[in-house]
């Protein structure tokens, strides 16, 4: 099959096309940046980009992350047949084999039957930061065959900071808090989202008083960026309370074209320094900067043209 | 019928310094345990030919094995059903089969073991409505419904709703069988499972005991039980315990249950007769270590096994099922039975181990090892507890990480020869078994077309019952359910309107809704290091360099079938050696695991099948991905797959057939990698020819 026949069938919605052509924009060969370029040529002349919301999902792991994205994402297939979504998860990787368990819960409630939802996990590989080396260029890809798409990150630390890089709308859970959880309002963490979720929420007192103490929490937040307010909820994937609300505020979210660009940037920056270290910064700095590079010659052709600079 | 083995003496006796003599003085032996044997297969009328066999050969007791789709709650003619009916058990669908199960048995002198747990209060409530309609009184039936929820999360794989609702459940069968039944045991905390799933004493000993203590405390919170009554409930709690090889530490394990058992219910329960506080319990020695390689071993190791619950006259088990030595091939024929019976019969009646009082008593040696195991359950107890309690460190997954780490234990002992285990990682090489060598090659089949049976009778059921009558029994049961009353009285009037077992199953689904535990598995550690290991992991280096991507291995347990084990520990070692690994737990169906292995793309597909129906599920598997249109995943298969059956699954597509004799972890994980190399080499193609890549295949 060629390459157009690929991009074709995948936009055309077969699973097994989708499924390859998200493989492609994961593939860590350095000759496999021509194919996704041409990947995306090929999709960008059939058709424009969805105007596809990129949500991210982030919390401490325990707190029902995946249990409440799959109560979403059924719900909002239910409300709308035509909006197709792409769930991402990120486990963590093995620092010894290099190998993953990758986490399949979130596929498991899902109504395996429904092709109108594609679920992939990637594995962390080492990358701090609570994505995948691969999880941004997939993402590229993912904006011409889905609606949405929903990222999960690691979830296993405060420096999962990516992920408010890359969407559109981050999404905090967290559960009624005992001990380390007040430790996690006050930490790094907390700066990051737009909509803070309390899950197993059930109206105990208890809960009650929790939800209190995140909302005045939430109030005194910082903002590092110019968005806005963080909003709170309580949910439980459990009894179904509050997914209605949670389902229309993401349903609501909005792509936005100029955080996508801010993101090549930043991605684009993050992969020079994994590969090239501190050294590769300078080259890139020397050349005037990610943004300068990316602006200049496009996302593919920087990386290529970045590497024979290295190489040289 | 004859249903219980007289002996001369039965009354109470004490011991005489080595004698145990009764209350006249009179020297006597004591009364043996109950003898069973786990069975039930194929349909009703053959179980119940079974039944009725085994009762004239001398068992005392019968022990009944459902089929899956009965343990989970479906009907027969449910999609996950179909490939399971009869295969591990008895299907029940309805109260008509009871009545065929039951034919000609006297129930009201039978003492009858069920083993059923989330469908219990159904299966308890349809043996009930048996003896409404045949005139018996049913305060005189006596039995087990084994309704330990928590090991089917931890182990055995039949949950169907969330911990809380399970547990409510069996609080309201104790508090329904307190009046109605009082010599039934409502449920039987099993540890059993616990040490199938790789648990060291010390943690079947805590995780049973603690799983006793939820039950008993939520019957408390109920409120239901007035407090005179509290001790009897005590009373009623039984456990289910296996016992392994090393026979004296599990005879030590036994004494340290009854001790720590007899201090639990004096000091959290404040039960006060001594008789309530005993540690009543059966058992079923260990499977796990059966092997299918010289598998006439296995009789030797049960007889041993059998010493570790017998010997011990304080700590002797109540009942005994032993597992037929061919267990590891396939399912027990009669013969395997009655020979595994006879073993039970030896002991009891031809050595003189009834005759004395507890050989043990005064040990220091034992005094010691069992003062060790209770210090090593209390800490685990006092952990649990720590958390919330059972239900907490089920959620949680604590619980399952900790057996799945004892496994990967065991298992790597065995890789390393820290453990022997003879014709297996010792003495491999034998003269070929004259046993597995006769007509039937040994094994058990189930003959087909009895599932018709089956379905025959759910459709005679559903065509002659008053559906509107079923309709009502079902909303009164659900209405029940909302309101939080105790379910046996309306499941008791669903059993009489024919309603059936899916039907029940699934009206409380509705409610309660359905439940999947923690894999367990993330974040296990293998602590296997070695050139081999080595090797793998740089051969999967130059894979995932070649391919531009880590090799992909989706781990699925397709169909009913619970017994998680074996994909477990394939999981934690392909990780181990640098496979990306996709693992969700079991009761998969085959068109999910096609889904996944086409989203996740993966490069292998191995599915873990030990019901038997390895052929039917394989078909269904390979169908799947063929008409998708996914070439690029070679799919592997693991389970009890009899000999014959490896070329029809070559046949069908399948790439590898791997069985209970492939015990090698690193071997399995090399021929994995081969089938991957060797794929890898055939998509190496001339250079100028255009991708993409993992196209081909």
């Amino acid at each position: 099959m060629s390459l157009q026949q690929l991009v074709e069938r995948a936009l055309a919605g077969d699973p097994v096309s989708r499924a390859k052509l998200v493989s492609l924009f994961s593939d860590t060969r350095p000759e496999a940046t021509f194919d996704r370029m041409e990947a995306e040529e090929i999709a960008q002349k059939a058709q424009k980009p969805h105007e596809c919301a990129f949500v991210g999902c982030t919390g401490a792991p325990g707190v029902g992350k995946s249990s409440l994205l799959s109560a979403l994402v059924t719900r909002l297939r239910k409300q709308n047949q035509a909006r197709l979504i792409a769930v991402l998860a990120i486990d963590p990787s093995s620092p010894f084999s290099g190998g993953a368990l990758l986490g399949d819960r979130v596929r498991m409630a899902l109504p395996e039957d429904d092709s109108g939802v594609f679920f992939r996990s990637q594995a962390a590989d080492r990358e701090l930061g609570g994505l995948s080396p691969a999880t941004f260029q997939v993402c590229r890809m993912l904006r011409y065959l889905f609606d949405l798409v929903l990222v999960e990150t690691v979830g296993v630390g405060q420096s999962e900071t990516d992920i408010r890089h890359l969407a559109d709308c981050v999404v905090l859970v967290v559960q009624p808090m005992v001990g380390d959880d007040v430790q996690l309002l006050k930490a790094g963490i907390m700066e990051i989202p737009d909509v803070i979720v309390m899950n197993k929420s059930d109206l105990t007192p208890a809960a009650n008083q929790s939800f209190r103490a995140l909302q005045t929490a939430a109030v005194r937040l910082l903002r590092p960026t110019d968005r806005s307010k963080v909003t709170t909820h309580r949910a439980s994937a459990r009894t179904g309370e509050g997914i209605d609300d949670l389902a229309a505020l993401i349903a609501d979210t909005r792509s936005n074209t100029d955080r996508f660009s801010e993101a090549e940037t930043y991605f684009f920056e993050k992969a020079v320094r994994r590969e090239f270290g501190t050294y590769g910064l300078d080259v890139l700095e020397a050349q005037g900067g990610a943004e300068r590079v990316i602006e200049q010659r496009g996302f593919y052709e920087a990386q290529r043209w970045f590497a024979r600079q290295i190489v040289v | 019928m004859k249903t219980e083995t007289s002996t001369k003496a039965t009354s109470a006796k004490k011991a005489d310094g080595h004698r145990l003599v009764d209350e006249d003085g009179a020297p006597g032996r004591d009364r043996p345990w109950i003898f069973r044997t786990y069975s039930g297969h194929t349909s009703a009328r053959a179980s119940n030919e079974l039944y009725r066999q085994n009762l004239l050969q001398g068992q005392t007791g019968l022990s009944i094995a459902f089929d899956l789709p009965t343990q989970c709650g479906y009907d027969s003619d449910h999609a996950m059903s179909r490939p399971e009916i009869g295969k591990v058990g008895v299907p029940i669908n309805s109260l008509d089969d009871m009545h065929v199960l039951f034919d000609g048995i006297p129930i009201e002198r039978m003492n009858t073991s069920m083993t059923i747990n989330a469908t219990s209060m159904w299966l308890l409530s349809l043996y009930v409505a048996l003896a409404q309609e045949r005139g018996v009184e049913v305060a005189a039936l006596r039995g087990t419904t084994q309704n330990d929820i928590i090991k089917e999360y931890l182990a055995r794989g039949t949950y169907i709703f969330p911990p809380p609702a399970s547990l409510e459940l069996t609080a309201q069968m104790y508090e329904y069988c307190l009046d109605a039944i009082p010599k039934w045991n409502a449920s039987n905390v099993c540890s059993y499972h616990l040490q199938e799933a790789g648990a060291t004493p010390g943690q079947e000993l805590a995780f049973a005991l603690a799983t006793a203590m939820a039950v008993l405390d939520l019957v408390r919170a109920r409120g239901q039980v007035p407090e005179s009554a509290f001790a009897h409930v005590v009373g009623r709690m039984s456990f289910f315990v296996n016992s392994g090889i090393r026979f004296v530490e599990e005879m030590c394990k036994m004494r340290a249950f009854t001790e720590m058992w007899d201090h639990i219910t004096q000091h959290r329960y404040g039960v006060t007769d001594p008789k309530r506080r005993a540690f009543r319990y059966g058992v079923q020695v260990n499977s796990l270590g059966l092997t299918e390689s010289q598998p006439e071993n296995n009789a030797w190791r049960i007889a041993l096994e059998t010493l570790g619950v017998t010997l011990s006259r304080n700590a002797r088990c109540r009942a005994l099922q032993l597992p037929a030595w061919n267990e590891a091939l396939s399912l027990p024929r009669p013969w395997d039975q009655q020979w595994a019976l006879r073993l039970q019969q030896i002991l009891a009646y031809e050595t003189d181990l009834l005759e004395y009082p507890d050989l043990f008593d005064g040990s220091p040696v034992v005094a010691s090892k069992v003062a060790a195991l209770k210090e090593q359950a209390q800490t685990e107890i006092d952990r649990i507890e720590e958390m919330g309690g059972v239900v907490a460190a089920i959620e949680s997954g604590y619980m399952k990480s900790a057996l799945v780490r004892s496994m990967t234990e065991r298992v790597r002992k065995i890789q390393e020869g820290e453990l022997t285990w003879v014709g297996v990682n010792r003495w491999p090489e034998a003269i070929e078994s004259p046993l597995v060598s006769g007509n039937d090659g040994g094994l058990f089949r189930v003959e087909e077309g009895h599932a018709q049976q089956a379905l025959a009778a759910l459709e005679q059921t559903r065509r002659e019952r008053d559906t509107e009558a079923a309709e009502r029994a079902i909303e009164t049961l659900k209405s029940a359910a909302k309101a939080g009353r105790n379910l046996m009285e309306p499941s008791i009037a669903c059993a009489r309107a024919r309603v059936t077992t899916g039907e029940w199953a699934g009206a409380l689904r509705d409610i309660f809704g359905e439940y999947r535990p923690a894999t367990g598995i993330d974040g296990q550690p293998l602590a296997l290091e070695n050139d081999r290991v080595e090797t793998l992991r740089s051969r999967i280096g130059a894979l995932t360099a070649a391919r531009g991507r880590r090799p992909r291995l989706l781990v699925g347990k397709p169909g009913l079938d619970g017994h998680s084990n074996g994909a477990e520990v394939i999981a934690v070692s392909a990780r181990h050696v640098g496979f990306d690994v996709i693992y969700s737990g079991i009761r998969l169906t085959p068109s999910a695991i096609v889904r996944s292995a086409i989203d996740e793309d993966v490069d292998l597909v191995g599915a873990s099948v030990l019901s038997g129906s390895h052929l039917e599920l394989a078909e269904q598997i390979m169908t799947g991905l063929r008409k998708a249109g996914m070439n690029s995943a070679q799919v592997v298969l693991g389970g009890i797959v009899p000999a014959e059956d490896h070329a029809k699954l070559e046949a069908l597509g399948i790439a590898k057939v791997f069985t209970p004799a492939d015990y090698e972890l690193l071997d399995t994980m090399e021929q994995l990698v081969e089938l991957l190399e060797a794929r890898s080499r055939n998509e190496a193609r001339p250079q100028n020819q255009k991708r993409p890549q993992n196209q081909r295949g």
